[in-house]
């Protein structure tokens, strides 16, 4: 692979896509490690970023394999960067099945299920089987019938816990995006671009998700 | 596998993210152009100025390949500045944080850590996002490109200092709802207020959430136009049981 060729399809003015790539992937770790719930899964992204990902790693073991002693610092930069977004990638993917693992229940079905990956909706589904399995050969199987389930709606409090989606949450403000009612308090916010608040996340999960606010 | 970390970065999270931020070395060695997963790096020509992130430029300075071009707010004079400003001018606020670029494209709007806040032709009178943990950073590995060290720390010290005092007299204003705006407060500022602040919050909220629910409800009355009867306060009691 011709470095200088890569470059000269890059058109200096603009920012290449995978410098966007990792700009998203990094705001998206940050909330993904902040946010109290699951958000979306980005899958385009994702399988972007791994693809280019893959390429790389030919190209570090193409080089290792040559060895030219120029070029060995070059190598270093190259791992380097590897590893950070490698890191990246891991702790975003564990922050999510951390969430996954807490309400395990909640993410099964309706709306949470659909901001799963394949993969994480895979895990779940396994994990959720074994899981029942157990509890019914091991003690679930000796209560009455009407008591064996885990997800029981009745009496007015549903068995399945959700994740607190009033908790506070950091937020900046990517651009203006007009008023904001703040539950719990009289005053709303006027959301100017450049803003900090801590607010509560039920009151900007929209906007996040929209990219009028990012979570920091 | 799943993450056992409670919500929120860590300190080595937030560095980590600092460690992407522009800054402008000075090589000294040729380096030629690679092309990384987060976009091309120029070739570094002796003794042409260049950006790159700062993971890369410590790279550069551990092995000598590369002097690194201190922030223009991270010297003497702008620092002494900022903290006049932050504890005369407005004791009560943050200083302003660097002025954004005007949006270019809508779909991608850039937020620290990659604006090139902290590149040679950074803001010099305004402290970025990642200030606390670039200034650290660079002064422990690449101290010698300062020329002042032991009062640039100093000042920073101070300025935490003073900061940490604002971000503390920030919490009588916290309620169930929300703080005060927190406009130009750091990375670093978050990671280490965020459990005390939103503990406090979640906490209040809590304590709170039968009254706010009579609100919420005598609200919804007061729009169908439903008289509430005596009933109304036993349910609070029950809510809060």
């Amino acid at each position: 692979m011709d470095i200088d060729d890569i470059l000269a399809d890059l058109d200096a003015a603009t920012v290449p896509q995978e410098t966007l790539d990792i700009q998203l992937l990094t705001r998206l770790w940050v909330a993904e490690r902040v946010a109290p719930e699951l958000l979306v899964w980005p899958d385009d992204l994702i399988s972007r970023i791994t693809e280019r990902m893959s390429a790389q790693v030919e190209l570090i073991e193409e080089q290792t394999a040559t060895m030219d002693p120029k070029s060995s610092f070059g190598l270093i930069v190259l791992q380097t960067e590897m590893e950070r977004v490698k890191f990246l990638v891991r702790s975003y993917l564990r922050a999510r099945l951390a969430k996954v693992d807490a309400h395990p229940l909640y993410y099964n079905e309706g709306e949470p299920a659909g901001r799963l990956s394949v993969e994480e909706k895979q895990y779940l589904t396994a994990h959720q089987t074994l899981l029942e399995a157990h509890y019914g050969a091991s003690f679930l199987g000796q209560f009455p019938a009407q008591l064996q389930r885990m997800d029981d709606p009745a009496g007015g409090i549903s068995m399945v816990e959700t994740p607190d989606a009033e908790r506070a949450v950091f937020v900046r403000a990517l651009r203006d995006a007009g008023l904001v009612r703040m539950p719990g308090r009289d005053e709303s916010w006027d959301v100017k671009r450049g803003d900090v608040r801590v607010v509560r996340w039920s009151a900007v999960r929209d906007l996040v998700e929209i990219g009028d606010l990012e979570l920091i | 596998m799943a993450l056992p970390l409670p919500p929120g970065l860590t300190p080595a999270e937030v560095a980590f993210l600092c460690e992407m931020e522009l800054v402008t070395v000075i090589p000294r060695q040729k380096l030629d152009s690679l092309h990384l997963l987060g976009g091309p790096v120029p070739v570094l020509q002796p003794p042409l100025r260049n950006n790159v992130p700062l993971w890369l430029a410590l790279l550069l300075k551990k092995q000598r390949r590369a002097n690194i071009v201190p922030p223009p707010w991270l010297n003497v004079e702008s620092l002494s500045a900022i903290l006049d400003h932050e504890t005369e001018r407005a004791p009560e606020d943050f200083s302003p944080p660097p002025k954004l670029p005007p949006i270019g494209d809508e779909s991608s709007i850039i937020s620290p850590p990659f604006l090139p806040t902290s590149t040679a032709d950074g803001q010099p009178n305004a402290l970025p996002y990642h200030w606390m943990e670039l200034g650290e950073i660079l002064l422990e590995a690449a101290s010698d490109d300062f020329e002042d060290v032991d009062q640039v720390r100093r000042l920073l010290r101070d300025l935490r200092e003073a900061r940490l005092a604002k971000l503390r007299s920030g919490i009588d204003a916290l309620d169930s709802g929300g703080g005060k705006p927190m406009n130009g407060i750091g990375g670093m500022e978050v990671a280490e207020g965020r459990s005390f602040i939103c503990g406090v919050i979640d906490s209040l909220r809590k304590i709170g959430a039968a009254k706010e629910m009579a609100k919420r409800e005598r609200e919804d009355e007061d729009r169908t136009g439903y008289q509430g009867t005596a009933d109304d306060e036993d349910e609070d009691m029950d809510m809060l049981r």
